[in-house]
């Protein structure tokens, strides 16, 4: 901990403080029960920050058992962010079905994709770049999966309510950076990358304190509550209607491409 | 900084400023149900105005205003009515939307969507657009010729008559929810 900068010690309890508040507030304002896993994402950070902590207390621990220790917790809070998201986006999207079984379906194609372009950019010389590396594509698919499926949600004019917009909001934008700052450093410091682990730490830990800021807003009041629509249309309805309406609509592109390649002539 | 670098670093500027777009409230946004309110006025298809469009821009009426007025009173006209054709174009495009927009609320309410059929008219809506601006273009230079126009106009319209039966039926359907939470409502008040 002796070896930790004081403006790194300070940024790091700014987290653990917001960290703390986002978990009173989902108690106080009874949001737990409406999100179960976000909040278990939000005590399993509070675990993971006093899990490093003590690492960092135990006088003799090498440097090796401490990074593998504490890239395993990060793979644990890592996987509790995927399925916190996921939960807020099946909230969303559960009085859709239909759109629902599209949505996780794009989630899951942008992810693959996402994740084999990361493995064929990804070149690693050290274990502890790869552990970066790997941290970074997660983020980037992570990022990507979310905004897609956003972008899904406002194509098909569905509404958001604004604490879950802020929640995911503050998820993708920590992604986003996480995916700067590590892009850049590896960029710029290339030679001395080791050194610059403090560095990447502390700028990762601010951005992180956003989006602590930013859920502290949303979580301040009760979540609204889930307003359940029935399907009004059968599958067949869909079925029926859904194809006329593509066909038709084929039809006036169709024309519009033969307005477009006719010969062009002076009125 | 290598390229993959900087791709890297690009595509995130990139998801950064879609998250900002994505999350920014829409102009007119609300849940699919308030979008049913554009399906009342669909029958009013702007594609009927297509007769007095064609009429506007009759290559006999120059002629007559060339031969009888001025050059300058026919070109003037020309522009005029140009603007005419362009505003109809315009009316077309919305129509095209307003049945875009049925069918992505036909799939917001239905329990099972296809993918395939989904992706389909996204790229649809998309090479549409695409269209539209490429001719908008054409026509303020005054390249595109009307009789095309014309068929494209009849196909927007006969859509919109086909689908006018689909249209009632889901503004009935909509108006279904809203009858049954009041009535279960009453019932609750009853109970009390």
């Amino acid at each position: 901990m002796g070896s930790m900068p004081l403006y790194l010690q300070s940024t790091w309890a700014c987290s653990i403080l917001g960290q703390l508040i986002v978990l009173v507030l989902l108690f106080l304002k009874g949001n737990l029960r409406r999100v179960p896993l976000f909040t278990a994402y939000t005590t399993l950070n509070i675990c993971q920050a006093g899990f490093i902590l003590l690492l960092y207390v135990i006088p003799r621990i090498s440097s090796a058992t401490f990074l593998t220790l504490s890239w395993a917790s990060e793979f644990v809070t890592l996987v509790a962010q995927a399925l916190a998201t996921t939960e807020i986006l099946r909230i969303t999207l559960k009085p859709y079905p239909g759109i629902w079984g599209l949505g996780w379906r794009t989630l899951a194609s942008t992810s693959v994709l996402v994740v084999i372009v990361v493995a064929l950019t990804s070149r690693g010389h050290t274990a502890g770049e790869r552990l970066f590396e790997l941290n970074r594509g997660y983020h980037l698919t992570f990022a990507t999966a979310v905004i897609v499926c956003l972008l899904l949600v406002r194509y098909y004019s569905i509404r958001v309510p604004t604490a879950y917009k802020m929640i995911l909001g503050g998820f993708c934008l920590n992604s986003c950076v996480e995916v700067l700052i590590y892009t850049f450093i590896q960029a710029f410091f290339r030679k001395d990358f080791d050194l610059h682990q403090v560095r990447w730490e502390f700028l990762t830990t601010l951005s992180f304190v956003v989006a602590l800021a930013i859920w502290v807003v949303a979580v301040r009041k009760p979540f609204p509550a889930e307003d359940r629509q029935i399907a009004w249309l059968s599958d067949s309805e869909y079925q029926r209607l859904s194809p006329e309406i593509d066909e038709q609509l084929r039809r006036v592109n169709e024309k519009l491409l033969r307005l477009w390649k006719l010969e062009a002539r002076p009125n | 900084m290598n390229i993959a670098l900087m791709l890297l670093a690009g595509f995130a500027i990139l998801l950064l400023i879609l998250l900002v777009g994505v999350l920014r409230e829409p102009e007119r946004h609300g849940k699919p149900e308030n979008d049913l309110a554009f399906l009342e006025e669909s029958g009013r298809s702007h594609a009927t105005y297509l007769r007095q469009v064609q009429q506007a821009m009759a290559a006999e009426d120059f002629d007559f205003l060339a031969a009888r007025g001025s050059r300058e009173l026919s070109k003037r006209t020309r522009k005029e009515r140009r603007k005419i054709v362009l505003a109809h174009l315009y009316c077309l495009r919305n129509d095209f939307l307003k049945l875009w927009r049925l069918a992505r609320v036909i799939s917001t309410m239905s329990p099972k969507v296809g993918v395939g059929q989904e992706f389909a008219r996204l790229r649809l809506g998309l090479i549409f657009f695409l269209h539209y601006e490429l001719i908008r273009i054409k026509f303020r230079f005054g390249f595109a010729p009307l009789p095309e126009l014309g068929s494209l106009s009849e196909v927007v319209s006969r859509l919109a008559v086909r689908l006018e039966t689909a249209m009632r039926e889901l503004g009935e359907r909509a108006a279904m929810p809203a009858k049954l939470a009041s009535t279960l409502d009453g019932r609750r008040l009853d109970s009390r």
